[in-house]
């Protein structure tokens, strides 16, 4: 009788491996050149790491001699330690990460910029308020439950710098960690009055009937870099060929996915490597992708940050900004 | 004749039972959302869910990080155990260390071992040793304190008694500590099984090395929550059948405990 089962089991396991797929076959940067020079890079897993996936796919990095392995990283918290100790080699994340290193002497420098924000037309994030709360611009937001994805960063600074331009009071309002998938939730439950997030949520809750309130990185400092790419001082000192190799391809990556022609592969990116739906990846919208760092709108959000306190002190950005 | 029909019978309304609370849970999952009491955007109906977890079961890349889920849990549970083992009988036979140990171990062992990862990403970065550390951290404590407790439980009487037979300290450990320590030993180890699976998978999502964890966090940043439930189900799915094995291979090693014994007798 036990045999039986057994024997069933097998002959049941053959059945569904043979009837398998494997959607990670499709990864084309399998170990075939042994030359090629390996190279850890931390990216938050979003939309705009396609840039980058694209980039890699195009063999962008492969032609200066890159093998290019993008670790999902969740957040600074997480790739500024693993840059320290060597285990990843750059990272993107937004500029607050490196802000916070530079202040604690940590060693870690920026070398070029990544994504930004739109100077104008419709921006990549807004604040959306709940059809119920009645808010309708930014200086009604004093004294209300605003949801940001991360405290104490550009969201909460530039939001804060928006109301008070709207004639608003930005000390009482009251902000609230939220991450971004759940924010329409907790819109509808009333729980937070207004949201700031990025596409493709701003459409989706404008199309259920919320208030676009405001876009605060256009109003406050238009165009502002979202993402920057980092890496250590020391990093740049002893292995400077890896990182100018790694800035050339950069550059040229994000040109490329700049570049309207290769749309189709940037947005095939995203669906090779995120679980959204497609029709999200192929109306999702894209930031600004290119490697010049603007150091004025960095120094603004900096200043700004003081100002509400985000931050105590100025990081040195003649010691962190070293485009490359 | 009567004995096993009536224990069959028995075994058999267990079974049951236990189908008529899963049903039961399942009936209750797809009426909430069908209900209307919460938005299916958020909670998707259980049929939509298992869809999809059929789907997912057919492709390679969801066994592959299943398998690399299920790899940092056995090694963090088998590098606990062998070490809550050895240093939990050595501290728990010396009174002098208990006593030394005991404040700094009640100060470590309430500290969530999540609170450790940046610490962790730092010694070994986004990979899974980072995993491991805080894996192995909050595993250990459970099958520790239960070896110490263990230990120390050994009978006077049966203690006197080894000791006129003239029992070497070896004797001693292997015929008498050892027997009184392993029913505690096997419920740390069954504790620490569930807490090693709940931290492999909690540290894939904050860290970020593939597994489960990490195919979970994307379903969510993607808004995805039919993938998302898809998951959290393979989880709960996990954590039963590790549940379930830790359970049959106690019943086997302790077949001579009254804790097992008086449950059949029962």
């Amino acid at each position: 009788m036990k045999k039986v089962i057994a024997l069933g089991l097998i002959a049941a396991t053959a059945i569904a491996l043979t009837g398998c797929t494997d959607s990670d076959a499709s990864s084309p940067s399998d170990s075939t050149d042994g030359d090629l020079r390996q190279v850890r890079v931390a990216a938050l897993p979003i939309t705009e790491t396609a840039a980058l996936w694209g980039g890699i796919k195009a063999g962008i990095f492969a032609k200066r001699g890159l093998n290019v392995e993008v670790l999902p990283a969740q957040g600074g918290a997480q790739a500024i330690p693993a840059l320290l100790n060597g285990d990843i080699d750059f990272a993107i994340g937004q500029p607050f990460g490196p802000f916070r290193a530079d202040l604690q002497d940590l060693g870690v420098v920026v070398i070029g910029n990544y994504a930004s924000s739109y100077a104008e037309g419709d921006d990549i994030n807004a604040v959306v308020a709940s059809a119920k709360s009645g808010i309708t611009r930014p200086a009604e937001l004093a004294g209300r439950r605003v949801a940001v994805n991360s405290l104490g960063a550009a969201g909460d600074v530039t939001i804060m710098a928006a109301v008070e331009k709207d004639g608003g009071d930005p000390s009482t309002i009251k902000f609230v960690e939220v991450a971004f998938p759940d924010a329409p939730a907790q819109l509808e439950a009333g729980n937070i009055d207004a949201a700031w997030v990025p596409e493709p949520f701003v459409t989706q809750l404008r199309s259920r009937g919320d208030t676009f309130i405001v876009a605060p990185y256009q109003a406050v400092v238009p165009g502002l870099t979202t993402l920057t790419t980092i890496t250590t001082k020391e990093r740049t000192e002893s292995d400077a060929k890896l990182v100018d190799d790694f800035a050339a391809a950069m550059k040229e990556t994000l040109q490329w996915a700049q570049d309207p022609a290769n749309e189709a592969a940037v947005r095939q990116a995203i669906k090779d490597n995120l679980q959204l739906p497609e029709p999200v990846a192929d109306s999702v919208k894209l930031p600004e992708f290119g490697w010049d760092l603007d150091r004025t709108s960095l120094q603004t959000l900096a200043e700004l940050a003081q100002k509400y306190k985000v931050l105590d002190k100025q990081p040195n950005l003649d010691r962190l900004i070293q485009q490359k | 004749m009567a004995v096993p029909s009536t224990r069959r019978l028995r075994g058999l309304r267990k079974a049951l039972l236990g189908l008529v609370g899963l049903a039961g849970f399942l009936v209750v999952w797809q009426l909430v959302p069908t209900l209307g009491l919460i938005n299916p955007q958020y909670l998707p109906y259980v049929t939509d869910v298992f869809a999809r977890l059929a789907e997912e079961s057919v492709d390679l890349a969801f066994w592959r990080r299943l398998g690399a889920t299920m790899k940092s849990w056995a090694i963090g549970l088998t590098v606990a155990t062998v070490a809550a083992v050895v240093l939990g009988t050595i501290v728990g036979l010396v009174s002098f260390l208990r006593r030394a140990t005991h404040t700094v171990v009640e100060f470590l062992r309430p500290i969530p071992s999540v609170a450790l990862i940046p610490l962790a990403v730092l010694m070994f970065g986004i990979q899974m040793e980072a995993a491991l550390v805080i894996i192995i951290y909050a595993s250990f404590w459970q099958v520790f304190v239960q070896v110490i407790y263990g230990v120390a439980d050994v009978d006077a009487v049966a203690r006197d008694t080894a000791r006129s037979f003239g029992l070497t300290r070896r004797e001693q450990l292997t015929r008498l500590v050892l027997p009184t320590a392993l029913p505690y030993l096997m419920t740390g180890v069954r504790l620490a099984a569930a807490v090693a699976l709940i931290l492999a998978i909690t540290a894939e999502m904050v860290i970020g090395n593939p597994g489960l964890g990490t195919l979970i966090e994307l379903s969510r940043s993607a808004g995805d929550s039919v993938g998302l439930y898809a998951f959290v189900v393979v989880t709960g799915l996990l954590g039963l059948a590790v549940n379930l094995v830790f359970r049959f291979v106690e019943r086997r090693t302790l077949f001579w405990h009254q804790s097992i014994r008086g449950e059949q007798a029962r």
